[in-house]
């Protein structure tokens, strides 16, 4: 009964993947905690909270759901959603103190673009641990008193999220799809298998064009209209017009309306599916977003080799040289410019630098959060 | 990474707030401030609970009391010094960016009263337990407590026509706002059964808005 609603929720979250879904905020014991057991925090996105307490299961532990407004962790985080105030909040109000004798909470790696450990530990009296990525981690994160391996702090575009998103894109653009019922009945359900067709395809062949994605510096606004390698709305449209006109003389059936027609309607939907494909990964900064030309800059001078940028970089940027004490930058390229390391570096030593040379200072990291379009708009506290 | 799902539009929702909380509660709002007000005196020490862009802050800054004024929305907190200052009251108040959680950080019985308007409905169950708690602490003993905001109406009929009313304005506001608010379940009871009495009480014809005026337990000095 467990496993189907499990499965339930799982289905209908990744079908509406683009709408947050909250669930209850608070305190939840795991298993039998005791006053030394974990404390571990996430957002009340329904899904994440799910899976989760899945992942933990057969753990003693405390879990605090703080308010993210029902969206996943990184995006909140960094959209100004889950603020250091929300997670204050849950540690004060859910009765958390009177239950542990320790003040160490465990955040989601993914937090540190909107929570800073600093002022939790200064406004609340918590001291913040970084914990994995994801939350399937957790459980070895514990187990090895919650030191990170390499692999639990990077985040990686998976065949099962590449289904989730190639699901999470196909079905409202499908939902839109019935709209034209009226004026074509026929036409409804191949232009849906043709969304979902293409959106699988896109998604899951992901690793095969992935390297024509990472450009240096050579980005004109919007995606569809840049014919660099980004033009590859363009390329996913060949390949099916390709396809569609060899099935035509295959079959020898179709005519040149409707090849025309298709030609057509194939383009708004590549276009529709490919419009923020770099943006559902999380391993690239979307392509729609003004700040993915940033660049991440390291002041050598400032910087003491405390480690928060590698603790929390989810694409292994940095490295810290321990003789050195200093952070070193061998993986930039990788950077999604989520600025995570800038709002928890202690010696504000990073920050970043636009192509033109101007700088975004950490304060302004900290306390503007991103809108949907990617514009540091959004003051949080 | 993405953030397609953030409801977040090209501007900043704060300054249309008063507009789509205006709307939301049909107008009245701007009523129920002004008679809770009423209540606030010359020489006062007030604290605004979830200031927003001021409403209450500055009615009660008006008659004469110094208000501490709280808000987590830094965005909300400018609009509101900006108001302070074209009032002239700018002296008066002192705009604090913090939650209700940080309550705990203030002297017990160091306000002469507390004021919170639609700030209940935005906050947990968790939450709305500790604040008033937190509130009985920090307020001088017989000290008033003045609430306005939205509660979810008692019989099923009522939330049904509730729910009716406030359907197209609630997705009116949140286009305007992008935030919208859960009316908060028995709020006199939760206010009682934290220790408060309660003076008077005013709800609207749906039972869906509430005035409050409460009292710390204890004596006034």
């Amino acid at each position: 009964m467990n496993h189907l609603r499990y499965i339930l929720i799982n289905v209908l979250q990744t079908l509406l993947r683009v709408l947050p879904f909250p669930c209850r905020t608070g305190l939840t014991k795991i298993g039998n905690p005791d006053r030394n057991s974990p404390v571990l925090l996430t957002g009340n996105f329904r899904l994440t909270v799910e899976r989760l307490r899945r992942a933990i299961e057969g753990m003693d532990a405390y879990l605090l759901v703080a308010n993210s407004r029902g969206v996943n962790v990184w995006c909140a985080a960094t959209g100004g959603m889950l603020t250091n105030h929300d997670v204050v909040s849950v540690l004060k109000t859910s009765g958390i103190e009177d239950l542990v004798d320790h003040r160490t909470v465990i955040l989601p790696q993914l937090a540190a673009t909107g929570i800073e450990g600093r002022a939790i530990q200064h406004k609340a009296g918590w001291k913040v641990i970084w914990g994995p990525a994801y939350a399937s981690a957790i459980p070895a994160f514990v187990r090895n008193r919650f030191k990170k391996t390499r692999e639990m702090g990077a985040v990686a575009f998976e065949w099962p999220q590449r289904l989730e998103m190639a699901v999470a894109w196909a079905f409202p653009i499908s939902l839109f799809a019935l709209l034209l019922f009226p004026f074509w009945r026929d036409g409804v359900l191949p232009v849906i298998g043709l969304v979902w067709t293409l959106s699988m395809v896109i998604f899951l062949a992901f690793p095969l064009y992935e390297r024509r994605l990472r450009t240096e510096g050579k980005n004109i606004g919007f995606i569809f209209f840049d014919f660099g390698p980004r033009a590859l709305p363009l390329i996913f449209w060949g390949i099916f017009l390709a396809v569609l006109f060899g099935y035509a003389l295959l079959i020898g059936g179709l005519s040149w309306a409707s090849l025309l027609r298709w030609s057509a309607i194939s383009l708004v939907v590549v276009v529709l599916l490919s419009i923020d494909l770099m943006g559902s990964t999380p391993t690239y900064k979307s392509g729609l977003h003004e700040d993915r030309l940033l660049r991440i800059i390291l002041d050598p001078h400032l910087c003491k080799g405390a480690g928060f940028c590698e603790q929390v970089c989810p694409v292994e940027v940095f490295e810290v040289d321990d003789i050195r004490h200093m952070a070193t930058l061998p993986r930039a390229h990788q950077c999604v410019q989520c600025g995570a390391c800038i709002v928890q570096c202690p010696f504000d030593a990073l920050c970043f630098q636009s192509p033109s040379g101007d700088v975004v200072l950490p304060e302004s990291v900290r306390s503007f959060k991103l809108n949907l379009l990617g514009h540091r708009l959004v003051k949080s506290g | 990474m993405s953030t397609y799902v953030l409801m977040r539009i090209l501007e900043s929702a704060p300054r249309r707030y008063d507009l789509g909380m205006w709307l939301l509660t049909f107008g009245s709002l701007g009523h129920a401030y002004d008679r809770l007000a009423s209540r606030i005196h010359d020489g006062q020490r007030a604290l605004d609970l979830g200031c927003g862009t001021g409403a209450l802050t500055l009615r009660a800054a008006g008659r004469g009391a110094h208000v501490s004024a709280i808000d987590v929305n830094a965005q909300m907190l400018e609009i509101a010094r900006e108001s302070a200052q074209a009032a002239g009251l700018a002296e008066k108040i002192d705009f604090r960016e913090m939650g209700i959680a940080e309550l705990g950080g203030e002297a017990s019985a160091s306000y002469d009263v507390v004021m919170s308007g639609l700030c209940f409905s935005e906050l947990s169950e968790d939450e709305i337990h500790y604040a008033l708690k937190q509130i009985k602490r920090i307020l001088r003993p017989g000290g008033p407590l003045l609430i306005a905001d939205e509660v979810k109406p008692p019989d099923v009929l009522r939330r049904m026509l509730h729910a009716l009313s406030r359907a197209p304005l609630v997705a009116l506001a949140y286009v305007i706002t992008q935030q919208t608010t859960h009316a908060v379940e028995n709020l006199p009871e939760k206010v009682t059964h934290a220790g408060f009495s309660i003076e008077s009480l005013r709800l609207n014809t749906l039972r869906s808005f509430v005035e409050l005026v409460a009292r710390a337990p204890g004596q006034a000095a």
